[in-house]
Parts: C-alpha cells; structure tokens; sequence
C-alpha cells in the first residue's frame, strides 16, 4: 500500500472499516438473514400393510428464503403431492381396500420482521385436495432477555377446513380450529439450550373420516401439548444431540408420549451425519372400537349394533385412534459443496404395532404398520 | 436476576490479563472464560515469534530466500497491517521489530547509529510482496511481528466470542488493553482507571466505560531512564530511536484492534499526534511528556 493523504473523515471511515475486516472480531446475534436460498425437495413415501401395499406418494417442492429491506424477511413454499395407492383399510381384519387416487397442492408463506430483541412472522397455507380444502392463518413472535440467555416465544394460529367427500356422506361440512402456542427457550451453559413449549388447540365441526362406516366423532376436539426439548454440544466430539420428550392429551381421551433423540455429527470435508430415533405410545380414544364385531351381523357392525344400540352413537374404527406404539429409525447424510451448494439425503423406516404400546389399553390384533420415507434435497444459497 | 460477576485472571503474551463477566452460575462462568482463555492462548501460539513452528517464525525464517502461503486469518492480519501503514503515513510499520536487535530495555545503553543502520535498511514494509495468499519478506534478515495490534485483536476475538455464547455483561482485560462485553450486570458502566505513567500505583484517570475497548500506549512499559531521558520501547522506524513527545495515550474505539493501533500511532506521531486523533473520530486522552493531559471526549461509551 502506498502511503497516502486522507481527509479527516476518510481517514475515521478507512480505519474502522478496515478493523472490522479482521476475522472474529464482532459477536453477531439473531440477524435477518443475510442471503438468500432456494431448496428443491423430492420425497417419496411408501406404507405397507403385511400382504397389501398401500400408499405410495411423491411430493416435490420448492422453498425460498428471501431477505428483503434489512429487517425483513420472506419464506415460501410449495408443495404437490402426487398419491396413489389402496386408502388404508379400517380394519386390518377386512380385506378388499379399496383404489384411492389424489392429488394434493398446497402451499404457504409467511413474513418475519426483525427487531432488536425479537421477531414477529405473520403466515398464510393453502392446502387443497379434490375433496378437501384446508386454509390457515398463524402469528408468531419470539422475544429475547436483555443478555439474550433467555427467550419467550407466543403463537396464535386459525384454520378453516372445507370438507367435500365424493361419497357426499355430508355436504360442506366444516372444521374449525383454533390454537395458541406459549413457550421459552433458555441457554442453560455454553454447551446446552433447553425448550419447553406449550400448545392448546380448540376445534370443532366435522372430525369423521367421511370415508369409514361407522365413523361418528365428536363435533369438538381439545388437545393439549407440552414439548421438552434439550440440545447439547458435545465438546469431545463436536458433535449436538437433540434430545424431546412430548406429551399430548385430548378431549378424545387420548393421551401419547413420544421420546426422540437425534444426534449430528460434523465430519471432514463438510459431510454431515444425523441418525435418528423416535419412540411412540398412544392409548385409544374413548369411542374407538377394536375390530371385534356384532355377533349378529358380523363385520363391519360395531358389537351390539343388532341388540337395537344407537346407530348414531359415537364410536370410530379408525387405526390412527386405536392405541399403539411405534418406532421411527432414520438416518440423515449431508454434504456441502463449496460455500453455495447443500445436498441432503434422508431415509426413514417408521413402525407401528398395536402390541408396543407402552400404556393404556391397545389394539394387539392389528395388523403392524410400516411405512419408509426417501428424501433428497438439494440446496443453493445466494 | 442479576448475576454475580466472576474474575478469572491469567496470564498470556507476556502481561496480566483477567476476564471478568457475569454468568448463572460459578461453573458456567468458568467453562465460559476457559473457552475464551484459550482463544487468546491460540492465537499467541499462531503469531508467536518465540515458537518456531508459528506462522510468523515461518514466514520471518523464509525472509530473502520463498514465499509462504498464509491462512485466511493470517492474510487478513496483514491486510489490517498493510492498511495501518499507509493511514499513518508509513510509522507504523510491522518489520519494524528488528530494532529489537539493538534496544534491549533492561540496560540503560543507546545504541550508536553504526548498530543502527543495519537494522533500519531491514525495516520496509512497502518492500514486502503479498500475492495468490502468499507472503514474501525480500531482504534476508527481516522480520515481521504483530505485536503492534495482536494483543487487541485476541481480546476482540475473546470478547466477540463470549458475546456469540450469550455472555452480557464483562470485558477481557488483556494487559491494560480492554474490550468490554457490555456494562455491569445492573446497567452500570466499569468504571476504570489510566495508570498514571510516572506512578506505579496511580491513576491518572477515571472513565466509565461499557460498550467498545479502551487501549492504551504508554512510555513506561519496557523503557529505561538514561540522563534525565526516557526511553521507551515505541521506536520509530525511521530514525530507530524512542519517540518521546507523550507519556501515554488512551483511546475509546468500537473495537480493541482499532484503539490499540490508534494509540500506537498516536504514539509515533508525536507532535502530530492530536491532529491524527481528532482525525481518527475517536475519544482520547493522553499525557504529554510534561504530565499534562489533553483529551476529547473519554468520559461514557464511545457510542454515546
């Protein structure tokens, strides 16, 4: 550098400008992000039944991340599914499913405005299917502790299903619900963040699967979460795990415990390895019946249809309402590519058997449940 | 709540240095300034030109015969350096520590100009080639150190680290070179004092401060007093030869590294010295070498 003759100004402006190059120097906090990027995701989901495969799904999306003036930022994504398969059987017991085809499109998009100690992200979602039509509104904010140890996070969300079954066992029927979130985040040491996060979701209108027989749920559904979530920086290996419990319970009277462990682990030439397990147990809702049928008219009537029981009573055959346990395995590899490029692979194998549920009664006679998950994203940053 | 402030004093790059910050509790504060503490030590082990398998001695052994490459941080050090030259016309220099060679502070002897020559024709920066991420010193003999701003930059990195962990409240204190986290945990400013220059245990100034780094350069850290003259380790790398116009010079800057090269520079300039800090924008204070004080702007936060 050549020795050179700077007014005042430039000379206050070249020295600063020039110290805050220097690497490390200047501690950041939760900032809009910087730069932008594009994802492309491609997941294929397949379930299967022992002696029946039952859906296959494709789903490509796109999502964008865009900051936008300084304090702002917006995210968007959209999604199509493309499913095909035989709709789930409502009781392992009875064969003969049934060819089901679908196509659903959804999309959502959501606005953050950054402030000095907080965020606030307004977001909007779409989904529809032939038969369904879901839309939903969300508000959420965060706000941080003076010595940024501490953060609060609250959450106010809405949505409006328009239900619309081909069998038109109703018409324009309606779900409503409403939730809200509240939630804190604390650095517990250096090495550990713990969260607990608290949902309560409000909702009524028609809960049926229009497509069961005998599927007749209450019109009103409250359900209540705690989320526990503790991350941890391991010094020795410079790995993370991520350690959840959750606990839900619902005015269907069930109640289910899910316990996750994840752990991500950095390696040379910037591959990542995450593998993953997810424990679940959930009881029965209070109506669900097991496939145990009227003596009488056999399947598919619930016992003591002929003895004159009202037909109209709650009661539901459906599996997802039955008590199991199950047990989800993946394993997550990701490499990056020079600074701009991401490329992530995720294989997941998900079972579920009446005979692991952990409390509460189940279901022991039904049939398992797997289901594996392939997928591949690919990531560019600007 | 607020939290206790805990001390953790150390020592590194040749002076006492202490961390003191505010955490939940004793054994988070603890692995917090251990972390922090061992930023400081790595980067004193990189630019250490006592350790021969440091960046700085390979580059000072290379010196007239290769080139050697340099890592990202190593590179930007030099850029900062390469910058610092030309904003104070050429004095500060960083092969100016092979003056070294004829000054040693623990005997009160001046060199003669005969010693001193030699020396100086090594002391050219502007000679010095940086390209494709290498560094080339072209005289056998010259030497590079980055003790003019090494000290700041590590209780920058320390303090922006404790910063990125979620510390608020502290400073590092690395030999009078300070860098502060934020204020007292119940809002207050530090308040902290400049060491008088001609008295060991004196202050010859109070200033609160809890935002940015105060530096200071003085005349009475390495130095001897020969015939009624002070002679201090801040060489000019012309004439080779103490400067002497001011006893000791204070900054307030948003960063340690600025400050601590600003008052370096102030140092050098001398008579010029005022001018060159009004120009710089920052808070200062400094003592002339007849005791008195000039200063513009130190009391509260640089930013304020």
């Amino acid at each position: 550098m050549t020795i050179s003759k700077q007014t005042p100004q430039e000379l206050a402006a070249s020295l600063l400008a020039a110290a805050l190059l220097l690497p490390g120097v200047q501690a950041h906090a939760d900032e809009p992000p910087r730069n932008g990027s594009i994802s492309l995701r491609y997941l294929d989901y397949a379930d299967r039944q022992p002696g029946l495969d039952r859906i296959h799904a494709h789903s490509p999306s796109v999502s964008v991340t865009a900051p936008v003036a300084g304090d702002w930022s917006v995210e968007g994504t959209l999604t199509a599914d493309d499913v095909s398969g035989a709709s789930p059987r409502y009781h392992t017991a009875i064969s003969g499913a049934s060819h089901m085809e679908d196509e659903r499109k959804a999309g959502d998009f959501a606005v953050t405005r950054y402030f000095r100690r907080g965020t606030l992200t307004a977001g909007a979602a779409y989904s529809t299917e032939h038969d369904y039509v879901s839309r939903a509104l969300s508000l959420n904010g965060t706000l941080s502790s003076e010595d940024n140890n501490t953060t609060w996070a609250f959450g106010l969300a809405g949505s409006r299903d328009s239900i619309n079954p081909v069998n038109n066992v109703v018409v324009d029927e309606h779900k409503r619900t409403v939730s809200v979130l509240a939630g804190v985040t604390r650095v517990l040491t250096p090495n550990d963040i713990a969260q607990l996060t608290l949902t309560r979701t409000n909702g009524s209108g028609y809960y049926n699967d229009p497509y069961k027989l005998f599927d007749n749920r209450p019109r009103s559904r409250r359900e209540n979460t705690v989320l526990l979530r503790w991350n941890h920086y391991v010094d020795a290996t410079g790995g993370t795990t991520r350690l959840g419990y959750r606990y839900y319970s619902d005015s269907f009277r069930i109640r289910a415990h899910t316990l996750s462990g994840e752990y991500v682990q950095p390696l040379a030439n910037g591959w990542t390895i995450a593998p993953e397990l997810r424990l679940y147990t959930q009881s029965a809702a209070w109506f669900y019946y097991d496939p145990v049928y009227d003596a009488t008219l056999g399947a598919p009537f619930p016992p003591g249809f002929s003895n004159g029981a009202d037909p109209n009573r709650l009661s539901s055959p459906d599996q997802r309402l039955s008590g199991f346990g199950a047990v989800t395995v993946g394993l997550k590899v990701a490499r990056e590519i020079g600074k701009l490029w991401t490329v992530d692979v995720k294989v997941e194998e998900y079972e579920q058997r009446g005979s692991w549920r952990l409390f509460h009664d189940g279901s022991p006679g039904l049939a398992p449940l797997r289901a594996r998950v392939l997928q591949v994203g690919l990531t560019r940053r600007w | 709540m607020v939290d206790a402030v805990d001390r953790f004093p150390f020592e590194a790059m040749a002076s006492r240095c202490e961390i003191r910050l505010a955490a939940p509790n004793a054994r988070t504060a603890e692995g917090l300034a251990q972390a922090a503490i061992a930023e400081v030590r790595r980067i004193e082990r990189s630019y250490s030109r006592y350790r021969a398998d440091s960046i700085v001695s390979r580059i000072n052994a290379a010196a007239g015969r290769h080139r050697v490459e340099c890592d990202d941080e190593t590179w930007q050090l030099l850029a900062y350096a390469d910058h610092l030259y030309g904003a104070s016309g050429g004095l500060f220099d960083i092969t100016s520590g092979v003056l070294r060679r004829a000054w040693d502070f623990r005997k009160p002897r001046v060199p003669g100009p005969d010693e001193l020559a030699p020396l100086l024709a090594l002391v050219d920066w502007a000679a010095v080639r940086r390209e494709d991420g290498a560094v080339f010193l072209p005289r056998a003999g010259m030497e590079i150190d980055f003790g003019g701003f090494g000290k700041e930059y590590a209780a920058d990195r320390a303090c922006a680290l404790l910063q990125q962990r979620g510390v608020r409240h502290g400073y590092v204190n690395l030999g009078g070179d300070m860098r502060f986290i934020g204020p007292q945990p119940d809002g207050r400013p530090w308040s902290i004092g400049i060491q008088d220059p001609r008295k060991p245990d004196g202050i010859a100034a109070s200033i609160a401060v809890s935002q940015g780094a105060l530096t200071t350069s003085g005349d009475y850290e390495r130095c001897f007093d020969l015939d009624g003259k002070r002679y201090c380790h801040v060489l000019n790398p012309r004439t080779g030869m103490p400067v002497s116009h001011w006893r000791s010079v204070s900054v307030l800057a948003p960063l340690a590294a600025l400050g601590g090269s600003v008052s370096t520079i102030a140092m050098l300039k001398e008579a010029d010295a005022l001018a060159f800090l009004e120009a710089s924008g920052l808070a200062y204070f400094v003592i002339d070498s007849a005791g008195n004080a000039h200063h513009h702007s130190i009391s509260g936060d640089y930013a304020s």
